[in-house]
């Protein structure tokens, strides 16, 4: 057991963890972070996303003693006029709803890092996260409309 | 036909394109599915797995698990089998599935022995620390295997009371078919003998649902009572299920269910329910079991199907025959295979006119992880065989696919082959709707360099499930908002928003004032099943009648308050409407002054049950085979590849006739939403055993449709032609555009590089292999 401090969506916890815990199960079992969930155990859908200092992580490969004093995001903690959220919302791009989290996380990842993105880079930033509904279509709507919001304001 | 075009809603009854109920939570993630549950001091579940595909268990050693600190129980399926007998064999055609193998393993994986322990980790350490030593079976590896009769899965089969058809089958011993369908009409051989006739012999591999949220199930013992908290699309199924394994009465067993995270028919009828439900039973423990990917996978699959074929067509073009011999693979245990074989086998010569046919419809057991219910039914497996048939047959003929499919269409009042006439299903409606969306007759550039151009086109019909049961509670609250209690669950198809929108269009209200619960067995009433895209329809139509019940007890009370006749008293927006008098009478108030209360509820019900006549015993066929049907079209035009052997699709048209599209919003995504799913199984999505051990049950290794694999352009497309029956005519739609996709895709590669291929999946590899043995220039 280490003792390891983590500030989730702006909340601070201190947290006892084993050296072979999950990131994944720390948010979920020790903070209630029920947005971020398991679909492979093996960093291929990317329902487990979290961001980390604004960067996308797969918390079912991430040991949690090695986040000591990291500042996570999960998607039940944006704030509630988030453009990506709102984007989503009005693009109906959600069918059952479980992978969407994670898509609207690698959203915000592509917009700080390219605001304007084309459909191809869109394509290739969602590429690793897999919506079995196939809401596709909808989903690279909703960040071309995210990014326009946010340029306008 | 008729065409919607869509419109912004203005009211949010049917038709609307109302947004779908807790579309922010969805994206925040804050709506809470089964495994959110907080799970401190409850037992966690394990399980050790069988190494081989069939043999005899000769010894099982657990005491070095036993052992393990932090486990509490170790249970093998000889101990449960002591208290439980053969009540513990469960299946919704035969009782022939132990939660845990007793004596005898029939598939690699099958779950042995149990572990509850304090976290998952220690369960699963000490489930590898189990022995099992086993004494080897003739395995069967497949269809032929199977079908040579060396050996047997089963000794004897033994039908459940679901399927009141398999009963002759029980006892029967020395077979690995654990159910045989037959249509026979007129004379197909001779019939052949004239014309055109094209022949093949078809593989759909075994495939996976892999909806993303992972199988999970939570119980406990309430005083007397079990109750489980499941993921499950079969609630009332799972809670007959359990009250007969542990011999308790219904009122004994509750079953609740949150919205999945996806299903697609994996979550259906005994997966994870028996066994927790047993271990919280005898343990009086609440236990819980989250599976993992790599389980999950072998927990059910979609049928591995073959198909021996043959279309004829005389000199005009029209059909005049047809074969199929089915055999689908239905692996260790049969769960609704025979129910798939017979309502997908008697459609196996397709959507068509024909007047000699015969069908034999198989459903074998063989060591292999056992296959259920998918997205189709069964259904696109043999589309899959009449789809390219058919357009193999035009090309003999040198006729037009998609022309020579429009002459020989079923159409409405028809009777099909296999007895039952056609209404509501729209087949011309459909293919004219997805050719012209491709620009089907417009000149093709074939394509230059390494790239050639094709387009594809196919149909698909498929019988809704048939007979079944729909009920629905309707509690008006004194406000004038509304509880709505169905036994429907969503997946993601969008029920719980699709569902207040008929009691909305009845009643005058807004949908947003009427709440569906989440289903609860104690609260919500019986309904066979969520699946088989019959909830619009039967669960529909039981929420019509319940809301049309209330309207009716709502004039009763603006009579009275009138004073006497309700003749012209109309329900509105606003309340009652006296139109002699223009009053309006609030129905808050009309609740309010009736039971002298603020906040008193008014509750009505309504049952909705459809009749099916059974399959004639000598021909199976059936004047009412099914409540309905679904039919389908896709067309695509794509490129391929001619270095790579891959397929590019730049354009997929999927038309499905829903009858009447109650939120045409949600239609369009289940259209589009099936048709990815579907370009998956086209191209690339399959599930690979050797030696009966799966060799690609993770995500590392099963390949699944990316937003790269989304087609240039992806056009969904509604049809609407009333049921005469259905709830504003409206019909469901969930596998509607998943039927056609891949023979659509396998006729425009056709086209586009001239080489036919009959085994799923289009893989680069395959068209490569294909292209070389046909001689095809690269």
């Amino acid at each position: 057991m280490k003792l390891i401090q983590l500030t989730v969506n702006g909340r601070r916890y201190d947290l006892p963890v084993d050296d072979d815990e999950l990131l994944l199960d720390v948010l979920r079992d020790k903070i209630g972070a029920y947005s971020v969930r398991e679909g492979c155990g093996v960093g291929a859908c990317g329902a487990c996303t979290v961001l980390v200092g604004g960067i996308s992580v797969s918390s079912c490969l991430a040991r949690a003693v090695r986040y000591d004093g990291a500042e996570l995001t999960t998607a039940d903690g944006l704030p509630e006029d988030d453009a990506v959220v709102t984007a989503f919302v009005e693009s109906r791009a959600m069918q059952c709803g479980y992978c969407i989290p994670g898509f609207v996380l690698m959203a915000h990842e592509l917009l700080a890092e390219n605001p304007q993105p084309d459909r191809e880079q869109i394509v290739a930033h969602l590429e690793g996260n897999i919506c079995r509904c196939g809401t596709y279509q909808e989903i690279c709507r909703a960040v071309e409309v995210a990014a326009e919001r946010r340029e306008r304001a | 036909m008729t065409q919607t075009t869509p419109e912004p809603g203005v009211d949010t009854g049917v038709g609307s394109r109302r947004s779908r109920v807790g579309a922010a939570g969805k994206v925040r993630g804050q709506l809470r599915h089964v495994a959110d549950r907080p799970h401190g001091g409850c037992a966690h579940v394990a399980v050790h797995r069988s190494t081989r595909p069939h043999a005899r268990i000769t010894s099982v050693d657990v005491s070095e698990a036993a052992a393990l600190d932090g486990v509490e129980a170790v249970v093998t399926g000889a101990a449960l089998y002591k208290v439980l007998g053969d009540r513990m064999f469960t299946g919704p055609a035969f009782s022939d599935q132990p939660p845990l193998a007793v004596d005898r393993v029939r598939y690699v994986g099958e779950p042995v022995v149990a572990v509850l322990a304090r976290d998952v980790a220690t369960a699963r350490e000490a489930a590898e620390l189990v022995y099992v030593e086993y004494e080897d079976l003739e395995p069967i590896y497949d269809v032929a295997d199977a079908l040579a009769e060396r050996a047997f899965v089963h000794d004897a089969l033994r039908p459940s009371v679901v399927f009141g058809d398999l009963r002759h089958l029980s006892g029967k011993t020395e077979t690995n078919i654990a159910y045989e369908y037959n249509l026979k009409l007129g004379d197909p051989e001779s019939a052949a003998t004239q014309g055109t006739s094209v022949g093949f012999e078809f593989w759909a591999p075994p495939v996976h649902h892999v909806a993303i949220e992972l199988p999970a199930t939570i119980g406990w013992v309430d005083a007397d009572r079990l109750e489980l908290y499941s993921t499950t699309q079969t609630p009332s199924y799972v809670r007959q299920s359990v009250a007969d394994m542990l011999g308790l009465p219904l009122s004994h067993v509750r079953i609740r269910v949150a919205p999945l995270g996806g299903s697609f028919g994996a979550k259906m009828y005994d997966r994870l329910e028996p066994l927790i439900a047993a271990l919280a039973w005898l343990y009086r423990r609440e236990v819980r079991m989250v599976a993992s990917r790599e389980e999950a996978f072998l927990l059910t699959t979609r049928h591995g199907a073959g198909v021996i074929s043959s279309m004829s067509a005389d000199a005009d073009g029209n059909l005049t025959s047809a074969t199929a011999d089915v055999r689908y693979d239905t692996g260790a245990y049969a769960d609704v295979g025979p129910r798939i074989t017979a309502k997908s086998g008697m459609i196996a010569a397709g959507p068509y006119k024909i007047p000699n046919v015969a069908i034999r419809s198989r459903c074998i057991y063989t060591n292999k992880p056992s296959a259920g219910p998918f997205r189709g039914f069964g259904v696109p497996q043999v589309t899959w065989s009449h789809e390219t048939l058919i357009d193999e047959l035009a090309r003999a003929r040198g006729e037009d696919p998609a022309a020579f499919r429009r002459r020989n269409l079923l159409r409405e009042g028809d009777e099909s082959y296999m007895g039952t006439v056609m209404h509501s299903a729209d087949f011309v409606g459909c293919l004219d709707a997805v050719t012209e969306a491709i620009g089907w007759d417009t000149p093709l550039d074939r394509g230059s360099g390494r790239w050639r151009r094709g387009r594809g086109v196919a149909v698909g019909i498929k019988a809704v499930l048939t007979p079944t049961v729909a009920n629905a509670v309707l509690q008006l609250n004194q406000d004038g908002s509304a509880t709505l209690m169905i036994s429907t669950v969503d997946m993601g198809q969008g029920s719980d928003t699709i569902m207040p929108q008929i009691v909305a269009e009845v009643l005058s209200m807004d949908a947003e004032r009427i709440r569906v619960v989440a289903v609860d067995t104690d609260v919500t009433p019986y309904d066979t099943i969520t699946a088989g895209s019959r909830s619009t329809y039967h669960t529909g139509n039981a929420v019509r009648g319940v809301a049309e019940r209330m309207r009716e007890r709502l004039l009763d009370l603006a009579a009275k308050r009138a004073g006497g006749s309700s003749k012209d008293l109309k329900l509105t927006a606003d309340g009652v409407l006296n139109t002699a008098s223009g009053e309006v009478y609030r129905v808050s108030e009309l609740i309010h002054e009736h039971f002298g209360a603020r906040g008193a509820t008014m509750t009505e019900e309504f049952n909705y049950t459809t009749s099916w006549q059974p399959y004639d015993k000598e021909t199976g066929r059936s004047a009412k085979a099914t409540e309905h049907w679904f039919a389908g079209a896709v067309a695509v035009q794509l490129l391929v590849d001619r270095w790579t052997g891959r397929a590019r699709v730049e354009h997929l048209a999927v038309a499905g006739d829903v009858g009447r599209a109650i939120n045409p919003a949600l239609v369009e995504q289940q259209l589009a939403g099936s048709a990815i799913m579907g370009l998956g199984h086209a191209l690339f999505d399959e599930l690979v055993f050797d030696q009966g051990q799966m060799l690609n049950g993770t995500l590392l290794d099963y390949q699944l449709p990316s937003v790269k694999d989304l087609p240039g352009k992806l056009t969904p497309i509604i049809i609407e032609s009333p049921h005469a029956s259905g709830p504003f005519g409206a019909k469901g739609v969930g596998e509607t555009g998943i039927i056609p996709i891949a023979p659509a895709v396998a006729n425009a590669v056709r086209d586009a590089v001239g080489v036919r291929i009959t085994r799923l999946p289009l893989s680069p590899e395959r068209v490569l292999q294909a292209m070389d043995e046909a001689g095809v220039e690269k």
